[in-house]
Formats: structure tokens, sequence, C-alpha cells
């Protein structure tokens, strides 16, 4: 249906997209994923033909966007980032608008907006003038016209930012109904929103693509043996011990310190088995007391960071660490304060 | 182009824009009405269309293109029209004939002096209808200096000021020196209300529309590429 072939795009010696290839089939729900700035947007504003790839080819419905834009953008419905709507039109007249513009076929017109209307639930709005509705409204309005004239592919740039979670429970599902029918391609640095869309996930940063897999099959590549979160109150520092009393461990991390001087640990296994039992019966031999336990599960949120963040990730972790010795030097000299006030 | 056109126009008609132009419009005509047909007697209503042409147009054109493409650019607007199948010359005219059209149905209700001077009077037919064209054909040549200004910024303002600055500046431009006029929309103009349809003066109009309409298109398609 869509087929991306090295597209690159520079803003002059900044490159936003870099050497991009792809291929999207009809049917397909394509999720967008990325950090901030990492050329979401601007991919799809190729793809939609709004600007032009300083290189490469972009085929939609087997015609180049360049050449043939016509005919490529009948095919394509877009709602943009941000929502650009026309204030001063009553919703009716801005589908009606849209519809216009896509060259429907005047006799169906009608029909085809009021369809439309009804999908989007904005039937009882579609009198008001599109100023006087709320956020999530606009959002709704905003898809009615990418949907709008029988588009085989919608693209909708970050669909549901800006939404409460009821609005945004109700375009997701939208849009999965909208799935059914039509090729999708959303972007979004929301990953669970991808992961519950979406069949399959295109992972950019800095330009480049990270990864193209499904959601479930990024979770099982980027997530090795298996790993129990546990949080604990260890007065006595037992837990710096600990992995060595523990069977079949190969790591034992410090992943976060509460307020309530309880600490959340990740154990981790190559082998597969069930690790809670052993930390139960070894924990209370050793006196250590445990608040939580949880198995934890591969989730897209592991991949995502795995794929994108492995150096951030490095660099704040560094960062805590050196937070902490100043907390415990900063500890340290208090306390011997406070011992000599005492005194 | 049609898609465009039409709601461009209403569009002028939902916001004041519209109503004020017309108002402008009407009022610059009735001062050099009340001046020339009820001061004078005179019935020559060619000299009051180029009067009107001459202080109106610089305050009536800014008004109807500093939003045009200024206003959806910073909108984001223009993302809903240039992905859409229409073609960036069917975008550019559809705004274009818009803008127009609020010009012509001033136009029309500034006909109805015609028919106020015919009952006391006996103005020339011909001649007015002459100089209405060349109206029509020297708002058409501003307008277009106008929209290509709003096609270079995504500030309304500037857009506007651009627009009356080039304007003002065909106006006296001539005085400088003679080299400059063909740069000089109003004297383009000159003919018309005397009932004389010039062809030099028709093409000199229309060919300096076209260029600043294609201006404006290579301006929208540029932008394609450096966006």
């Amino acid at each position: 249906m869509i087929r991306v072939e090295n597209i690159t795009k520079k803003y002059g010696s900044f490159i936003a997209v870099d050497d991009i290839s792809f291929e999207i089939e009809e049917g397909e729900i394509v999720g967008f994923l990325g950090p901030n700035g990492a050329g979401k947007s601007t991919t799809m504003n190729m793809i939609t033909g709004f600007i032009e790839p300083s290189s490469g080819k972009i085929i939609v419905d087997g015609y180049d966007i360049s050449k043939k834009p016509k005919k490529a953008k009948r095919q394509i419905g877009y709602m943009p980032e941000g929502v650009p709507l026309y204030y001063e039109l009553t919703v009716k007249e801005f589908v009606t608008y849209m519809a216009e513009m896509k060259k429907t076929d005047k006799k169906e017109r009608k029909e085809k907006v009021k369809k439309v209307l009804e999908e989007t639930g904005l039937v009882e709005v579609q009198n008001k003038l599109i100023r006087n509705l709320s956020r999530g409204y606009k959002q709704r309005v905003s898809m009615a016209g990418a949907l709008v004239g029988e588009p085989k592919v919608i693209l909708l740039d970050e669909p549901t930012v800006g939404l409460d979670p009821k609005q945004v429970t109700e375009i997701r599902a939208l849009i999965k109904e909208l799935g059914k029918t039509h090729t999708i391609i959303l972007s979004s640095h929301i990953l669970s929103e991808v992961s519950q869309i979406c069949n399959k996930v295109i992972i950019i940063n800095k330009g480049k693509i990270v990864a193209i897999d499904t959601p479930e099959n990024l979770e099982k590549k980027t997530v090795q043996g298996n790993s129990v979160y546990v949080t604990v109150e260890d007065p006595e520092n037992k837990m710096d011990k600990i992995k060595s009393k523990l069977q079949d461990v190969n790591e034992v991390k410090l992943v976060e310190e509460n307020d309530d001087k309880t600490k959340k640990y990740i154990i981790t296994t190559n082998k597969d088995i069930d690790l809670r039992k052993n930390i139960f019966e070894v924990f209370a031999k050793e006196g250590i007391t445990i608040f939580e336990m949880k198995k934890s599960d591969a989730t897209l949120e592991d991949a995502f960071m795995k794929l994108i963040d492995a150096n951030t990730k490095e660099e704040s972790n560094n960062q805590a660490e050196e937070k902490e010795n100043k907390k415990s030097k900063k500890e340290k000299i208090e306390n011997q304060e406070e011992k000599g006030g005492e005194e | 182009m049609w898609a465009i056109l039409k709601k461009e126009f209403k569009s002028y008609f939902l916001s004041p824009i519209g109503y004020v132009v017309i108002g402008i419009f009407l009022f610059v005509f009735s001062i050099f009405f009340y001046l020339t047909a009820i001061q004078t007697g005179s019935v020559d209503l060619g000299g009051l269309y180029y009067n009107t042409a001459f202080y109106g147009l610089l305050i009536i054109v800014p008004i109807l293109t500093m939003r045009m493409f200024a206003e959806e650019r910073k909108t984001g607007t223009e993302q809903l029209i240039l992905t859409s199948p229409i073609s960036m010359i069917g975008v550019v005219l559809g705004k274009f004939f818009a803008a127009l059209g609020v010009i012509v149905t001033t136009l029309l209700i500034s006909f109805m002096y015609f028919f106020i001077v015919r009952y006391f009077g006996s103005p020339n037919i011909t001649v007015t209808l002459v100089t209405m064209l060349g109206f029509i054909l020297v708002s058409a040549a501003s307008l277009s200096i106008g929209m290509f200004a709003s096609s270079i910024t995504e500030n309304q303002i500037i857009a506007g000021v651009i627009t009356i600055a080039f304007l003002v500046l065909s106006l006296f431009i001539v005085n400088f020196s003679e080299i400059f006029t063909n740069l000089s929309i109003i004297d383009f103009y000159q003919k018309f209300p005397s009932g004389v349809i010039s062809l030099t003066d028709i093409i000199g109009l229309v060919s300096f529309t076209g260029m600043f309409i294609a201006f404006t298109i290579i301006v929208m398609q540029r932008r394609k590429l450096v966006k």
C-alpha cells in the first residue's frame, strides 16, 4: 500500500530523516514510535506530500507522491499534528469542505459526510461552530476531515495528545474500528497506545529506523532472562550480600529508593525458573522484610528504552549514583554535627 | 479550485472582513459621489470609480489579502489544503478569485449609484461599465501583489505592510521617473474612466496579475522543499 524508499530530509546541515525505507501492507495499523524530535511528523508530512523529501521515493497505492500527487493524495486522509481547523466554519461545513477538496462525487457527497459524522460521533454537534467545541471534539472533527472521501490510507499524527483519559479511550476505540477497513499510520510517543492499537511498530530515533516489528515480537526480542521486582525494608543493608545466598541469580540491582526507606530491587536469572519462592524463603531467613514482590512482564516500554535510550539510561544511572554518593556524604556530615551537638 | 473558491468567499462573509471591505468601499465611493455628483452636479461615474480605486484599494486590498496564506500557515490549516488532491495552481487561483469575488460584489452594490444618477440625469452606461471592468482589472493586479506578500510570511501584519508599501509606491513611483510607468498599476487605469478600452492597458494589468500569481505559486511550491 505504501512503499517508502530511502527517503532523506535535510534542513541545511541538519538531517531530520536519514535514509528511511519501509513498506506498509494494506489493512495494517502501523505505529510510528519515537521520542520528540525523532522525525515522526517529518516522515508523515513526506508521505502525505506536504513536504518533499530531499531524496528518495514514496509510493502510495502505486502512485509516486512527487510525480502523481493528485492520484496519490486522493488515497490519503491526513490528520495533522496540533489539529488545525477552520474555526469560523461549523462541523458540517468543515467536513463538507474536506469532502469537496478530496473531489468526492457531488451526488454522494452529502451521504458520505453524513456517514463520517456518524462514525466519529459528531452528529449532535454538526451545526456548532468549531471554535466553540471542546478539545476532544475538535480532535474528532479533524479525524472526520481525514476520513471523509473514503481514503485507503489514514495518517494520524499524535491523535490522542491533549485529551482526557475518557476521550483517549474513545479515540483509540475509533481508530481500532477504522483499522478494520483502512490502512492506518499513526504516530505517538505513548507506548501503551501503540501496543494496544497497532499490529506493527516502527521505532524511529534521530531520523533513523531503530526497529520494525510487531509489538509482541519487539517485547520478546529485547527482554532476556526473567526477573522479579522486590521492594524491601533492609535497615542492616543485607541486600548487598544477598546475591551469594540466592541460587541461580545473575544480578541483584537497586532500582529505586523510596521515601519510606524501602528499596526496590530487580533480581534477574537466566534460567527458566520462578524465583519468587526462593527469594521469599531466603529473605525471611535473613530478616529482610518484603513489602512487595512482582514478576516483571516484558513490556514495549522496556523494548523502547533498550532500543532508544541505551546510552541515556547509563548516563542517568551514573548521575543517580553520584547523587547517592553526595547524599550519603551529606548524611554523614549531618550525623557528625548532631553528635557534636550532643557532646 | 471551486472548493477553495467557495469556502474562501464564504469565509470572507463569516468574518467581518467582507463587510468591512464593502463598508470602506462604499464610504470612499460615497465621499466622491458627494463631491462630484451632488456638489458639482456631474454625471461622470467614471471619475468616481477612478478615485475610489486610487484611495480605496490601498486599504481594501491588504485587508482582503493579508490573511490568505499567512494565517493558514500560522494555524497549520495549510497542511489540510496542501495534502488534498488540489493542485497548487488550483489553491492559489481559488483564493485569488475568492478575494476578487468580494470586490466584484461591492462593485455590483455600487451600481445602485448609477440608477440614482440616472434618476436625475443621463449618465453614460458604456462608460460606467468600462470603468467597472477596469476597476476589476486594477483590483486583480493589486490583489495579486497582496497575495504574493501573504505567501512569503506567516505574519499577517507584515504581509499587510508589504502590500500597502508596494501599492503606495506604485501610485507615486511615476513621479520619480518615467521609466517606472509600467510598474504603476493605477497608470493603466487612466483611460478606462473616459470609456476607452485600451488593449495595452488590459494586457498590462492582466500580465501584471499573472506574474504575481505565478510568483505566489512558485513560492508555495518551493516551500514544499524547504519546509
